[in-house]
């Protein structure tokens, strides 16, 4: 993980992003949301993106899920487009909304990407270093996020927690290369969030799948991540990226530890320093070569 | 509980305020035929003209149903694949829904005399001017609820690379149909409506409540006509009974049902 890297050898086992622009508007109300960003993320790695809200965290998602084009820069997963790469069903989103199909049951709705674009797992195998995977279980997923109960219930019957951990069985459900997750939490009561997050971690444990976590949570961040990226707006830039070594598994009592308060403490002045570098002044004009 | 839920229209809170004013206006019907035979039949004539006749306002009853039935199914075919083209591609959608606005807001009593002059007495112009008052319910309902899907599941979707048939097929018409039941449920008493007008405006034709009713009240048959009319109330009443029932058997997952179950 590193910011203004020397180019790595080989993109193909890891989630890169060279240079990437992104600008909203035009001339008076323009918004820079990425300035010339670099971000290089290992396979099998937990990373967070972490930033005041404008500060293009969520823009860089969307930019890896192939939702959005960088106006200049190249963004690669794994060696390939992010275009190429939902087509071979390599990303895995679960948006801050649960977006479920309410009038499908919660094991409709986990099954739903499996009847959808049946052609990804031929064009999968063909992707250089992609790792095959049999197909999930999806009960078994299920009750891994403890849901049970909740299989043939419909997203109108269930709580705010269980629509949103019902969104996550469903991405993890496809054995995507990278999950992309942006602010999943941030409409959940204190209580449900942690004890969700035990439960990502649990099924993250096993499949050791990539993640891409956007969160304004800072315990949060540190709690999940192997590494977090400090985001910046006007114009929207990665100022920091913290290893956080914490050991793992990483309990619900770890957030009380000296060791845990010291990353958090870390990353809250990456984010003041950030801020008072840069307040919110309007916008600023892209740095010299971003362009290019 | 749900028992006595389901019973729950046999309790007098339930149906006294409309039997009251059933009552009521019975009795203010009858006044009034009693004094101005022109203006209301007695009731008990309209009983009698039912009671004397029933298998001719039975066929009669059945040949507007048929039109009826048939010119909303045409409607419905065409108005739904109309909305999916629509929905589908921005250029289609430019160009019909403006007119199809505008003759949505065309009365189809002035285009239904038209039609008979064209297409004759036979069934043609009356499946004609029943499908066409179905139609434009249809089409913008439709067209809004193809297009209605939250834009967070349009991106989980997306990056799975779903095709636009599976799209439409997986995620946009199930998420049309609450607004194609509100649809239905203008549609299928507005069909009868429809049949109806087509046979007012062809006064030679064979059969039908239409034609019952304008042969009837030209001879000063007002028991007869106001028989006809019940039977239309009746009608209209049972299909919507009907399509309410499909409604809340197909959108038991919607949320305006789920409260009362959970």
């Amino acid at each position: 993980m590193t910011l203004t890297s020397p180019a790595p050898t080989s993109t193909a086992d890891s989630i890169s992003i060279r240079g990437a622009v992104k600008i909203y508007g035009s001339a008076p109300s323009r918004h820079v949301a990425l300035a010339n960003v670099d971000v290089d993320i290992k396979r099998g790695q937990f990373v967070s993106i972490i930033g005041p809200s404008g500060c293009g965290k969520s823009t860089l998602l969307r930019l890896i899920a192939g939702l959005e084009e960088a106006d200049a820069g190249t963004a690669e997963v794994f060696g390939v487009p992010p275009e190429r790469a939902c087509a071979a069903k390599m990303i895995g989103l679960v948006p801050q909304a649960p977006a479920l199909l309410p009038w499908k049951d919660v094991l409709g709705n986990v099954s739903m990407p499996a009847k959808v674009n049946r052609r990804a797992d031929k064009l999968r195998r063909r992707i250089h270093g992609h790792l095959e995977r049999p197909a999930p279980d999806m009960l078994d997923l299920l009750s891994k996020a403890g849901l049970t109960d909740a299989v043939h219930k419909l997203p109108a019957q269930l709580s705010g927690g269980m629509q949103q951990r019902t969104a996550i069985v469903r991405a993890f459900g496809v054995q995507p290369d990278v999950l992309l997750m942006d602010e999943p939490f941030s409409a959940l009561d204190e209580f449900t969030r942690e004890s969700i997050q035990e439960q990502l971690l649990d099924i993250w444990d096993e499949n050791k799948t990539t993640v891409v976590f956007v969160t304004h949570s800072v315990s949060e961040a540190v709690r999940l991540s192997d590494t977090v990226l400090v985001m910046s707006a006007r114009p929207g830039r990665i100022t920091a990226s913290v290893d956080i070594t914490l050991p793992r598994p990483r309990s619900q009592a770890m957030l009380k530890t000296a060791e845990f308060h010291h990353f958090e403490d870390v990353i809250r002045d990456h984010l003041q320093t950030a801020w008072q570098e840069n307040p919110m002044t309007g916008s600023t004009p892209i740095p010299a070569g971003a362009a290019s | 509980m749900s028992v006595l839920k389901r019973l729950g229209f046999l309790r007098p809170a339930y149906w006294l305020p409309l039997a009251v004013l059933l009552v009521g206006l019975g009795i203010l019907w009858s006044v009034t035929a009693k004094d101005s035979p022109y203006l209301l039949p007695p009731l008990a004539a309209v009983g009698e003209a039912l009671a004397a006749n029933p298998g001719f306002y039975l066929a009669n009853a059945w040949a507007t149903l048929a039109v009826a039935l048939v010119g909303l199914a045409i409607g419905f075919v065409a108005s739904f694949i109309l909305a999916v083209l629509v929905s589908e591609l921005p250029l289609a959608r430019r160009a019909i829904m403006p007119i199809a606005v505008v003759l949505s807001v065309t009365p189809l009593v002035a285009i239904a005399p038209a039609l008979v002059v064209a297409f004759g007495f036979g069934p043609e112009p009356k499946l004609i001017v029943t499908a066409l008052i179905c139609f434009f319910p249809i089409l913008i309902n439709v067209a809004t609820g193809l297009r209605s899907v939250s834009p967070a599941v349009l991106q989980v979707f997306t990056t799975l690379h779903a095709s636009r048939l599976e799209m439409l097929w997986h995620v946009r018409m199930p998420s049309a149909l609450p607004y194609l039941f509100t649809a239905l449920r203008v549609v299928f008493p507005l069909s009868i409506i429809g049949a109806v007008v087509a046979e007012l405006s062809a006064p030679g034709a064979a059969d039908g409540l239409g034609t019952v009713i304008s042969v009837a009240s030209s001879n000063n048959r007002l028991a007869v006509v106001y028989a006809a009319i019940f039977c239309l109330a009746i009608m209209g009443s049972v299909l919507l009974l009907i399509i309410t029932a499909i409604e809340d058997r197909v959108l038991h997952w919607h949320e305006s049902r789920q409260g009362a179950t959970s």
